[in-house]
């Protein structure tokens, strides 16, 4: 289960070990950079933001807890996290503009962009069994880093609706993948 | 504000996704902290989000891990969280939003400087609340000070950091890495003469960035101010100025904050 040994290695990084936080780059660097360059789109930004993911994983392995989740969970949140928040504070400035110019990344060329890629299958299949509206409202907040009411804005459906959607589609989603097994 | 709030609970599939904004997410992680089956819904759709993650997978950039292991070889970690330590939790923690523990205290002192940090804190949080409206600026643009400050007091990594200023005084950072922002405040500065002011700094790797100048005191408290655009290794600096301002420091650091 690579899963488990992706804990046992954060229980190692925590201790100050480099050769396991080593292990643990290889490991997740590439969700982790795929999914920040789907959010901040900027690719030299895109490096910074992943490059703040694992300093943060390294400062804060100790606070990861099997217990509570999976370790690739745990760093995906962290990625997800920094990226949004990065676009948001950038988005104070031009970049909003540039970034609207921008479509997101489609679920569907996410998942063209990496070949011999499980789990893209897999999430393209159960993205795919979703309502076209928990679709668009998954994908949007998800690759697109945008808030619920900016998904709102630009599906044109009420706040409330969106919500309601994206909570829906992640727990169809969560059933279909059989996520957290 | 809207004026009808949304059911918290319909908000745990936005949050997973991070589609909440600072106020937004701030009142859900309140909520989540009351609510068990809420902990437990959150943790399975970020296992569901962490799919979403594994899908869009790309290598980065080879010459990536390099900078990093480097970064990391200089970058102390944190201290697990040790539960059932009970004088911790009932540390008298004023500012502890939504009873999230404080990242991490970094100062030369230990334990016994944790009230007067708190202390300088909870000033702070006093003078923010109705100082809102006329505290001091950094240069950048951006929301009204009060947003940025309610921003940086309600972030789940809240960090709070604390140091003795050289030519005396105690100051008190509150910080976010995530949104990169900061609130400073001093307690008991000198008082300047004529025409100067102190400035603050953010020193990275490039050119030393002016963060701001502190307003006059006020009942012997010095802020806060707001800077925004901390990067990751930055340092704080403070050193006393010209009224107008410099664009590089023009005295010796009174301070120097590694943040």
């Amino acid at each position: 289960m690579p899963g488990a040994d992706l804990a046992a290695l954060l229980t190692q990084v925590a201790r100050g070990d480099h050769a396991a936080f080593a292990e643990v780059y290889d490991r997740v660097a590439a969700p982790v950079f795929g999914t920040v360059r789907s959010v901040v789109r900027d690719p030299s930004l895109s490096e910074d933001v992943t490059q703040e993911v694992f300093v943060e994983v390294w400062r804060a392995a100790s606070r990861f807890d099997a217990g509570k989740g999976s370790p690739m969970a745990w760093v995906a949140t962290i990625a997800h996290r920094r990226a949004v928040d990065r676009v948001r504070s950038e988005q104070r400035s031009a970049e909003r503009d540039r970034r609207a110019a921008a479509p997101p990344i489609a679920y569907d060329e996410v998942a063209e962009a990496v070949e011999d890629n499980l789990d893209r299958e897999r999430v393209r299949r159960c993205l795919g069994a979703l309502t076209e509206l928990q679709r668009e409202a998954v994908t949007l907040a998800y690759y697109g880093g945008y808030t619920y009411r900016e998904v709102a804005g630009l599906l044109g459906v009420p706040a409330g609706t969106v919500n309601t959607r994206m909570r829906d589609g992640l727990i169809r989603l969560r059933d279909c993948l059989g996520a957290g097994s | 504000m809207t004026a009808r709030q949304p059911e918290p609970h319909t908000l745990a599939g936005a949050y997973a996704m991070d589609a909440l904004d600072g106020p937004d997410r701030a009142r859900f992680e309140r909520h989540l902290e009351r609510c068990e089956e809420c902990t437990r819904e959150v943790a399975g759709l970020h296992e569901a989000a962490a799919r979403l993650a594994q899908a869009a997978a790309a290598p980065p950039p080879g010459a990536l891990k390099e900078l990093l292991l480097a970064e990391t070889a200089r970058t102390r970690q944190l201290p697990p969280v040790t539960r059932g330590a009970p004088a911790a939790r009932r540390a008298p923690g004023p500012a502890r939003p939504a009873g999230r523990p404080l990242g991490r205290i970094r100062s030369r002192a230990r334990a016994a400087r944790l009230a007067v940090a708190l202390a300088g804190v909870a000033a702070l949080v006093a003078t923010a609340v109705w100082a809102a409206g006329t505290v001091g600026r950094s240069p950048q643009a951006g929301p009204p000070p009060g947003h940025d400050i309610a921003t940086v007091l309600t972030a789940p990594d809240l960090t709070v950091l604390t140091g003795l200023v050289r030519t005396g005084g105690t100051a008190t950072v509150m910080m976010s890495p995530r949104a990169r922002m900061l609130v400073f405040a001093a307690a008991g500065l000198r008082a300047l003469h004529g025409s100067r002011y102190y400035e603050l700094w953010l020193m990275g790797p490039g050119a030393d960035r002016p963060a701001g100048l502190l307003p006059m005191p006020s009942h012997g408290m010095s802020g806060p101010v707001v800077a925004t655009g901390v990067r990751p290794g930055d340092r704080l600096g403070l050193s006393v100025e010209p009224a107008a301002g410099s664009r590089r420091p023009t005295s010796p650091m009174i301070l120097v904050l590694a943040l």
